[in-house]
């Protein structure tokens, strides 16, 4: 029966990204269909049209093992190894470089602004 | 048939693989061991060894791919649970948000001249904080080349989901939402994934993160590649 519910939930969520692609083919909009279903899940939880219920077991059975997923995208990067010799190796330091500065700047910055917050309320 | 079965295989070997990968990671937390980069490097090194190409191994993998969808619909949740969070801290994380996604697409760029590289190799890098659906639809836009640009979105992806417990570290950032916001604007949902493993607060800022900074990028790349 936990299954059986898990399942239909699965399929849920299957349902709105399949209704995301949907809006975003008909109006030909540039966000991705599946980020459309987020928020248009969202909203239906927000507005309380749809009860958390309805989702919950499904989505937290994702959730758990989301880097499972990414494996097959992930390992997409085989195709471009002979990219990456020579030349190409150092994109791939320049893009993890920039990666860590916006850690670093994004976080050094937010958490400034909340310490400030939490004291102007003192 | 015996794709069917090629398929199924596959499957059953990453699922295996990756659950192997967990168990090593929870013995040995580091950044190598993080299930994403071990369960990749291997079958990647696997693939190579036994030149198996990457479209047997999608045979079983786009069964895999299918769920990136669902996930990212279901990313509602944990966004829709921290809710009143996000509404009371707005200023700082809209700010928070903006100040990653400028430094993502500024320094791309700026690094790119620096190294000397051609300009449809700057236009497919520029976008690789976000998404791999959003960056792939920004660098068409741009000019650049699209598979590539999606080479990049992983790097990023996992490059901080790796190694940003320590970059947060080294700079002294304590607050969950600062966190979060950070794993999340700079390696949207494999950072997310990580992000969620820290804690409820952390995810759910990060989803809220990855969304708002691929509205800021996709604004910010067409600008400073046109000025830069």
């Amino acid at each position: 029966m936990k299954y059986f519910i898990m399942i239909l939930q699965i399929s849920v969520l299957f349902l709105f990204n399949f209704i995301g692609q949907l809006i975003q083919g008909y109006f030909s909009l540039s966000i991705p269909g599946s980020l459309i279903g987020m928020l248009l899940l969202f909203c239906l939880l927000f507005l309380k049209i749809l009860p958390l219920v309805w989702v919950q077991t499904g989505v937290d059975f994702l959730l758990k093992d989301i880097p499972f997923f990414f494996i097959p995208v992930t390992v997409g990067v085989v195709q471009y190894l002979s990219f990456f010799y020579g030349k190409g190796s150092l994109i791939i330091l320049l893009v993890v470089i920039s990666t860590f500065f916006v850690i670093g700047v994004s976080g050094t910055i937010t958490n400034f602004l909340l310490k400030k917050e939490v004291k102007s309320y003192e | 048939m015996s794709s069917f079965f090629t398929g199924i295989a596959t499957i059953a070997g990453a699922f295996i693989l990756y659950q192997f990968s967990k168990k090593m990671y929870s013995m040995k937390p580091s950044p190598f061991t993080m299930p994403i980069f071990l369960s990749t490097a291997s079958i990647v090194i696997f693939l190579i060894l036994t030149g198996i190409p990457y479209e047997t191994f999608m045979i079983g993998g786009q069964w895999i791919d299918i769920f990136l969808g669902p996930i990212v619909v279901s990313l509602a949740v944990p966004l829709y649970r921290e809710i009143h969070l996000i509404k009371k801290y707005a200023g700082a994380i809209s700010i928070g948000i903006f100040a990653g996604s400028l430094t993502g697409v500024l320094t791309g760029i700026a690094g790119a001249k620096l190294f000397g590289f051609e300009s449809w190799l700057i236009q497919s890098v520029a976008a690789k904080s976000v998404t791999a659906p959003i960056a792939i639809s920004i660098t068409d836009t741009a000019g650049g080349n699209v598979s590539l640009a999606a080479v990049f979105v992983m790097i990023a992806g996992v490059s901080g989901a790796m190694f940003g417990p320590v970059i947060l570290k080294i700079c002294r950032i304590q607050h969950p939402i600062a966190r979060g916001l950070s794993f999340g604007t700079a390696s949207h949902a494999i950072g997310t994934a990580k992000a969620l493993e820290n804690g409820k607060i952390e995810g759910a800022i990060s989803v809220l993160s990855m969304t708002i900074s691929a509205v800021f990028v996709s604004f910010l790349v067409p600008i400073f590649l046109a000025i830069m």
